[in-house]
């Protein structure tokens, strides 16, 4: 039986009278690929942004593995294994790439205290087996000496998501990580997402539902901070709450979408 | 062996020529501009590396100038003694006001910055006069004893030894930039939640940061109470508040020779310049604006890519000149 790595209990968050997220109840399981989907202002990024630590919750719990974690910093989250990525693509753009990933994997396996930060150097992990095949993977081992602001947008996002990974996270939370890519970049990144699964428990939020049909076993639909739909890709997608809200269609060509 | 020489090179070249500018500048001058130098390193790490502005550098300064004095007019002789006791100072003013400051946005963190420049100000002027002197100052420069190997007490072996801190200092800075704190400093700089969720702390980032950079700055403080055997309020006066800040951009905002050029340009702008025109600083005013509106780059930070493309020559020029400058 699968392990309830991240569940999310009656959590209701507002701004002011907006109710962006409206007692939503969720269940990510071990090695799970899940999806978030719906139309903008449907309160996805908000619900990410609550299981993340961003956003304390008004109302409801968030658990770990069981464990209330509602109150706990993102920092503290991201040393129990739940990592993220950003909407808007989130690099260090004033480091090169493989310093990047030197952050993410430094922390990954060892503690940050002023000691380790003090007396570490950057280029001790330079040639870490780990970094060069993450480089490898997501083919960014030609522009890994380059400052991040060179970067191609595509490029910039295989480096959010390499990063994301060599934190080797419990749980990966991706949000719409194919925004503002060309379809060329959009493939590229799919066939590293696809490398993940089984490898770690992923949760996506994504806009562009046709293109994660492929690889998401169950998906979460939102709308106006409520969950309208749950269950499989054909599934939620013939709900006919999800057809008229999410569609504002209520004919079979939703199926073709 | 060649990759140590290949570490150590430029900051021996710069120091070097400095040591030689010696042989046919004032020694006042080349002292003035060593000091000068170490005093803004800690605010050019801190703007260029951290992002925070501080124009409350001055009472970091006088943290470790008045250390040194206390040490050196009320209780002992030697002039290393005292100034260990300033960068002592310093070290623990820091350790205190830091935690609370670096929580703040970059904009209060350089107004709470001089306003405790302010509090200083007339802590010594005012406040303490009866142990400072107030305006008058603390004057030891007989109490300083004769010290073995480098007298420091005279002007030409305190050159040799203010050369020899410096080139630690710059050192230590070098090595900063090579460590995981180095790159943590940038990060939090540009992307302080990225860095968060990393499992990163931007606050210890930052108190690193700020202790390290304040603890250098009173450093310099104690340079100058033991080379001029004296210390006045002077040392922490709020109109002098934007002087590393200004050496800063003028030098080249985070680079690590910046602050050097930086300094020599604004000694010699003003000790040359002050002798033909009264209010020298209006022309480092039309200076630093010009500097600012060709991209903020500063003396070294334009020099450097260019320095940079005739030593590696064949790779990225300007990604190589970035991360290595």
């Amino acid at each position: 039986m699968s392990v309830e790595i991240l569940q999310a209990k009656a959590v209701t968050k507002r701004f002011g009278g907006l109710v962006a997220v409206d007692r939503v109840d969720f269940t990510l399981r071990e090695h799970e690929v899940a999806g978030i989907i719906g139309s903008n202002g449907a309160g996805k990024t908000t619900f990410f942004n609550l299981l993340t630590g961003m956003f304390a919750p008004d109302e409801g719990a968030i658990l770990h593995k069981g464990e209330d974690i509602t109150q706990m910093t993102p920092q503290q989250r991201v040393a129990r294994g739940v990592t993220r990525t950003f909407q808007l693509t989130s690099t260090f753009d004033n480091l090169t790439v493989t310093n990047n990933l030197v952050l993410a994997y430094f922390r990954a396996h060892h503690k940050s205290s002023m000691w380790n930060l003090l007396f570490t150097r950057v280029k001790r992990f330079h040639d870490e087996p780990k970094i060069l095949g993450i480089l490898e993977t997501f083919d960014l081992l030609t522009v890994r000496e380059r400052m991040v602001k060179n970067l191609s947008l595509g490029e910039k996002r295989r480096l959010e998501i390499a990063m994301a990974v060599l934190a080797e996270p419990e749980v990966l939370l991706l949000d719409e990580p194919l925004a503002g890519l060309a379809e060329s970049e959009i493939k590229g990144v799919l066939d590293v997402l696809r490398g993940q699964i089984g490898k770690q428990t992923i949760l996506i939020v994504e806009h562009k539902i046709s293109h994660i049909k492929d690889f998401v076993e169950r998906l979460m639909v939102m709308h106006e901070g409520r969950v309208i739909a749950e269950g499989g890709y054909e599934e939620c997608l013939n709900h006919p709450e999800v057809r008229r809200s999410y569609w504002q269609i209520d004919t079979d060509e939703t199926a073709n979408a | 062996m060649k990759n140590a020489f290949k570490w150590w090179w430029g900051i021996l070249l710069a120091f070097g020529l400095l040591a030689a500018s010696r042989f046919f500048l004032p020694l006042p001058f080349v002292n003035e501009v060593v000091i000068f130098s170490i005093y803004t390193i800690g605010c050019s790490f801190l703007l260029g590396r951290v992002g925070f502005i501080s124009f409350g550098q001055p009472a970091y300064l006088a943290f470790g100038a008045y250390g040194t004095a206390f040490y050196l007019f009320y209780f002992g002789t030697n002039p290393y003694i005292g100034i260990l006791v300033g960068v002592c100072a310093g070290f623990i003013a820091a350790c205190i006001v830091g935690p609370l400051f670096v929580r703040l946005r970059s904009d209060y963190f350089a107004l709470v910055n001089l306003a405790l420049a302010v509090i200083v100000f007339y802590m010594m002027q005012k406040v303490l006069a009866e142990y400072t002197k107030g305006d008058n100052g603390l004057w030891f420069l007989t109490n300083i004893a004769s010290t073995p190997v480098l007298n420091i007490g005279r002007s030409s072996e305190f050159f040799i030894f203010a050369m020899l801190v410096a080139i630690g200092v710059w050192a230590l800075y070098k090595y900063l930039d090579d460590t995981i704190f180095g790159a943590c400093c940038l990060a939090t700089k540009i992307n302080e939640g990225k860095l968060q969720f990393l499992g990163y702390s931007n606050f210890k980032v930052r108190l690193l940061a700020f202790i390290v950079a304040n603890t250098t700055t009173a450093l310099a403080g104690a340079l100058y109470a033991v080379y001029l055997g004296s210390v006045s309020p002077e040392i922490t006066s709020p109109a002098r508040s934007a002087d590393p800040v200004v050496v800063t951009i003028l030098g080249g905002v985070g680079t690590l020779f910046g602050p050097l050029v930086g300094t020599i340009a604004y000694t010699a702008l003003r000790d040359v310049l002050s002798k033909f025109i009264g209010n020298w600083e209006l022309f480092v005013g039309f200076i630093l604006v010009f500097i600012m509106l060709a991209g903020e780059k500063g003396l070294w930070g334009s020099a450097a890519p260019w320095l940079q493309k005739l030593f590696f020559r064949g790779k990225a020029a300007d990604d190589v000149a970035e991360a290595r400058r």
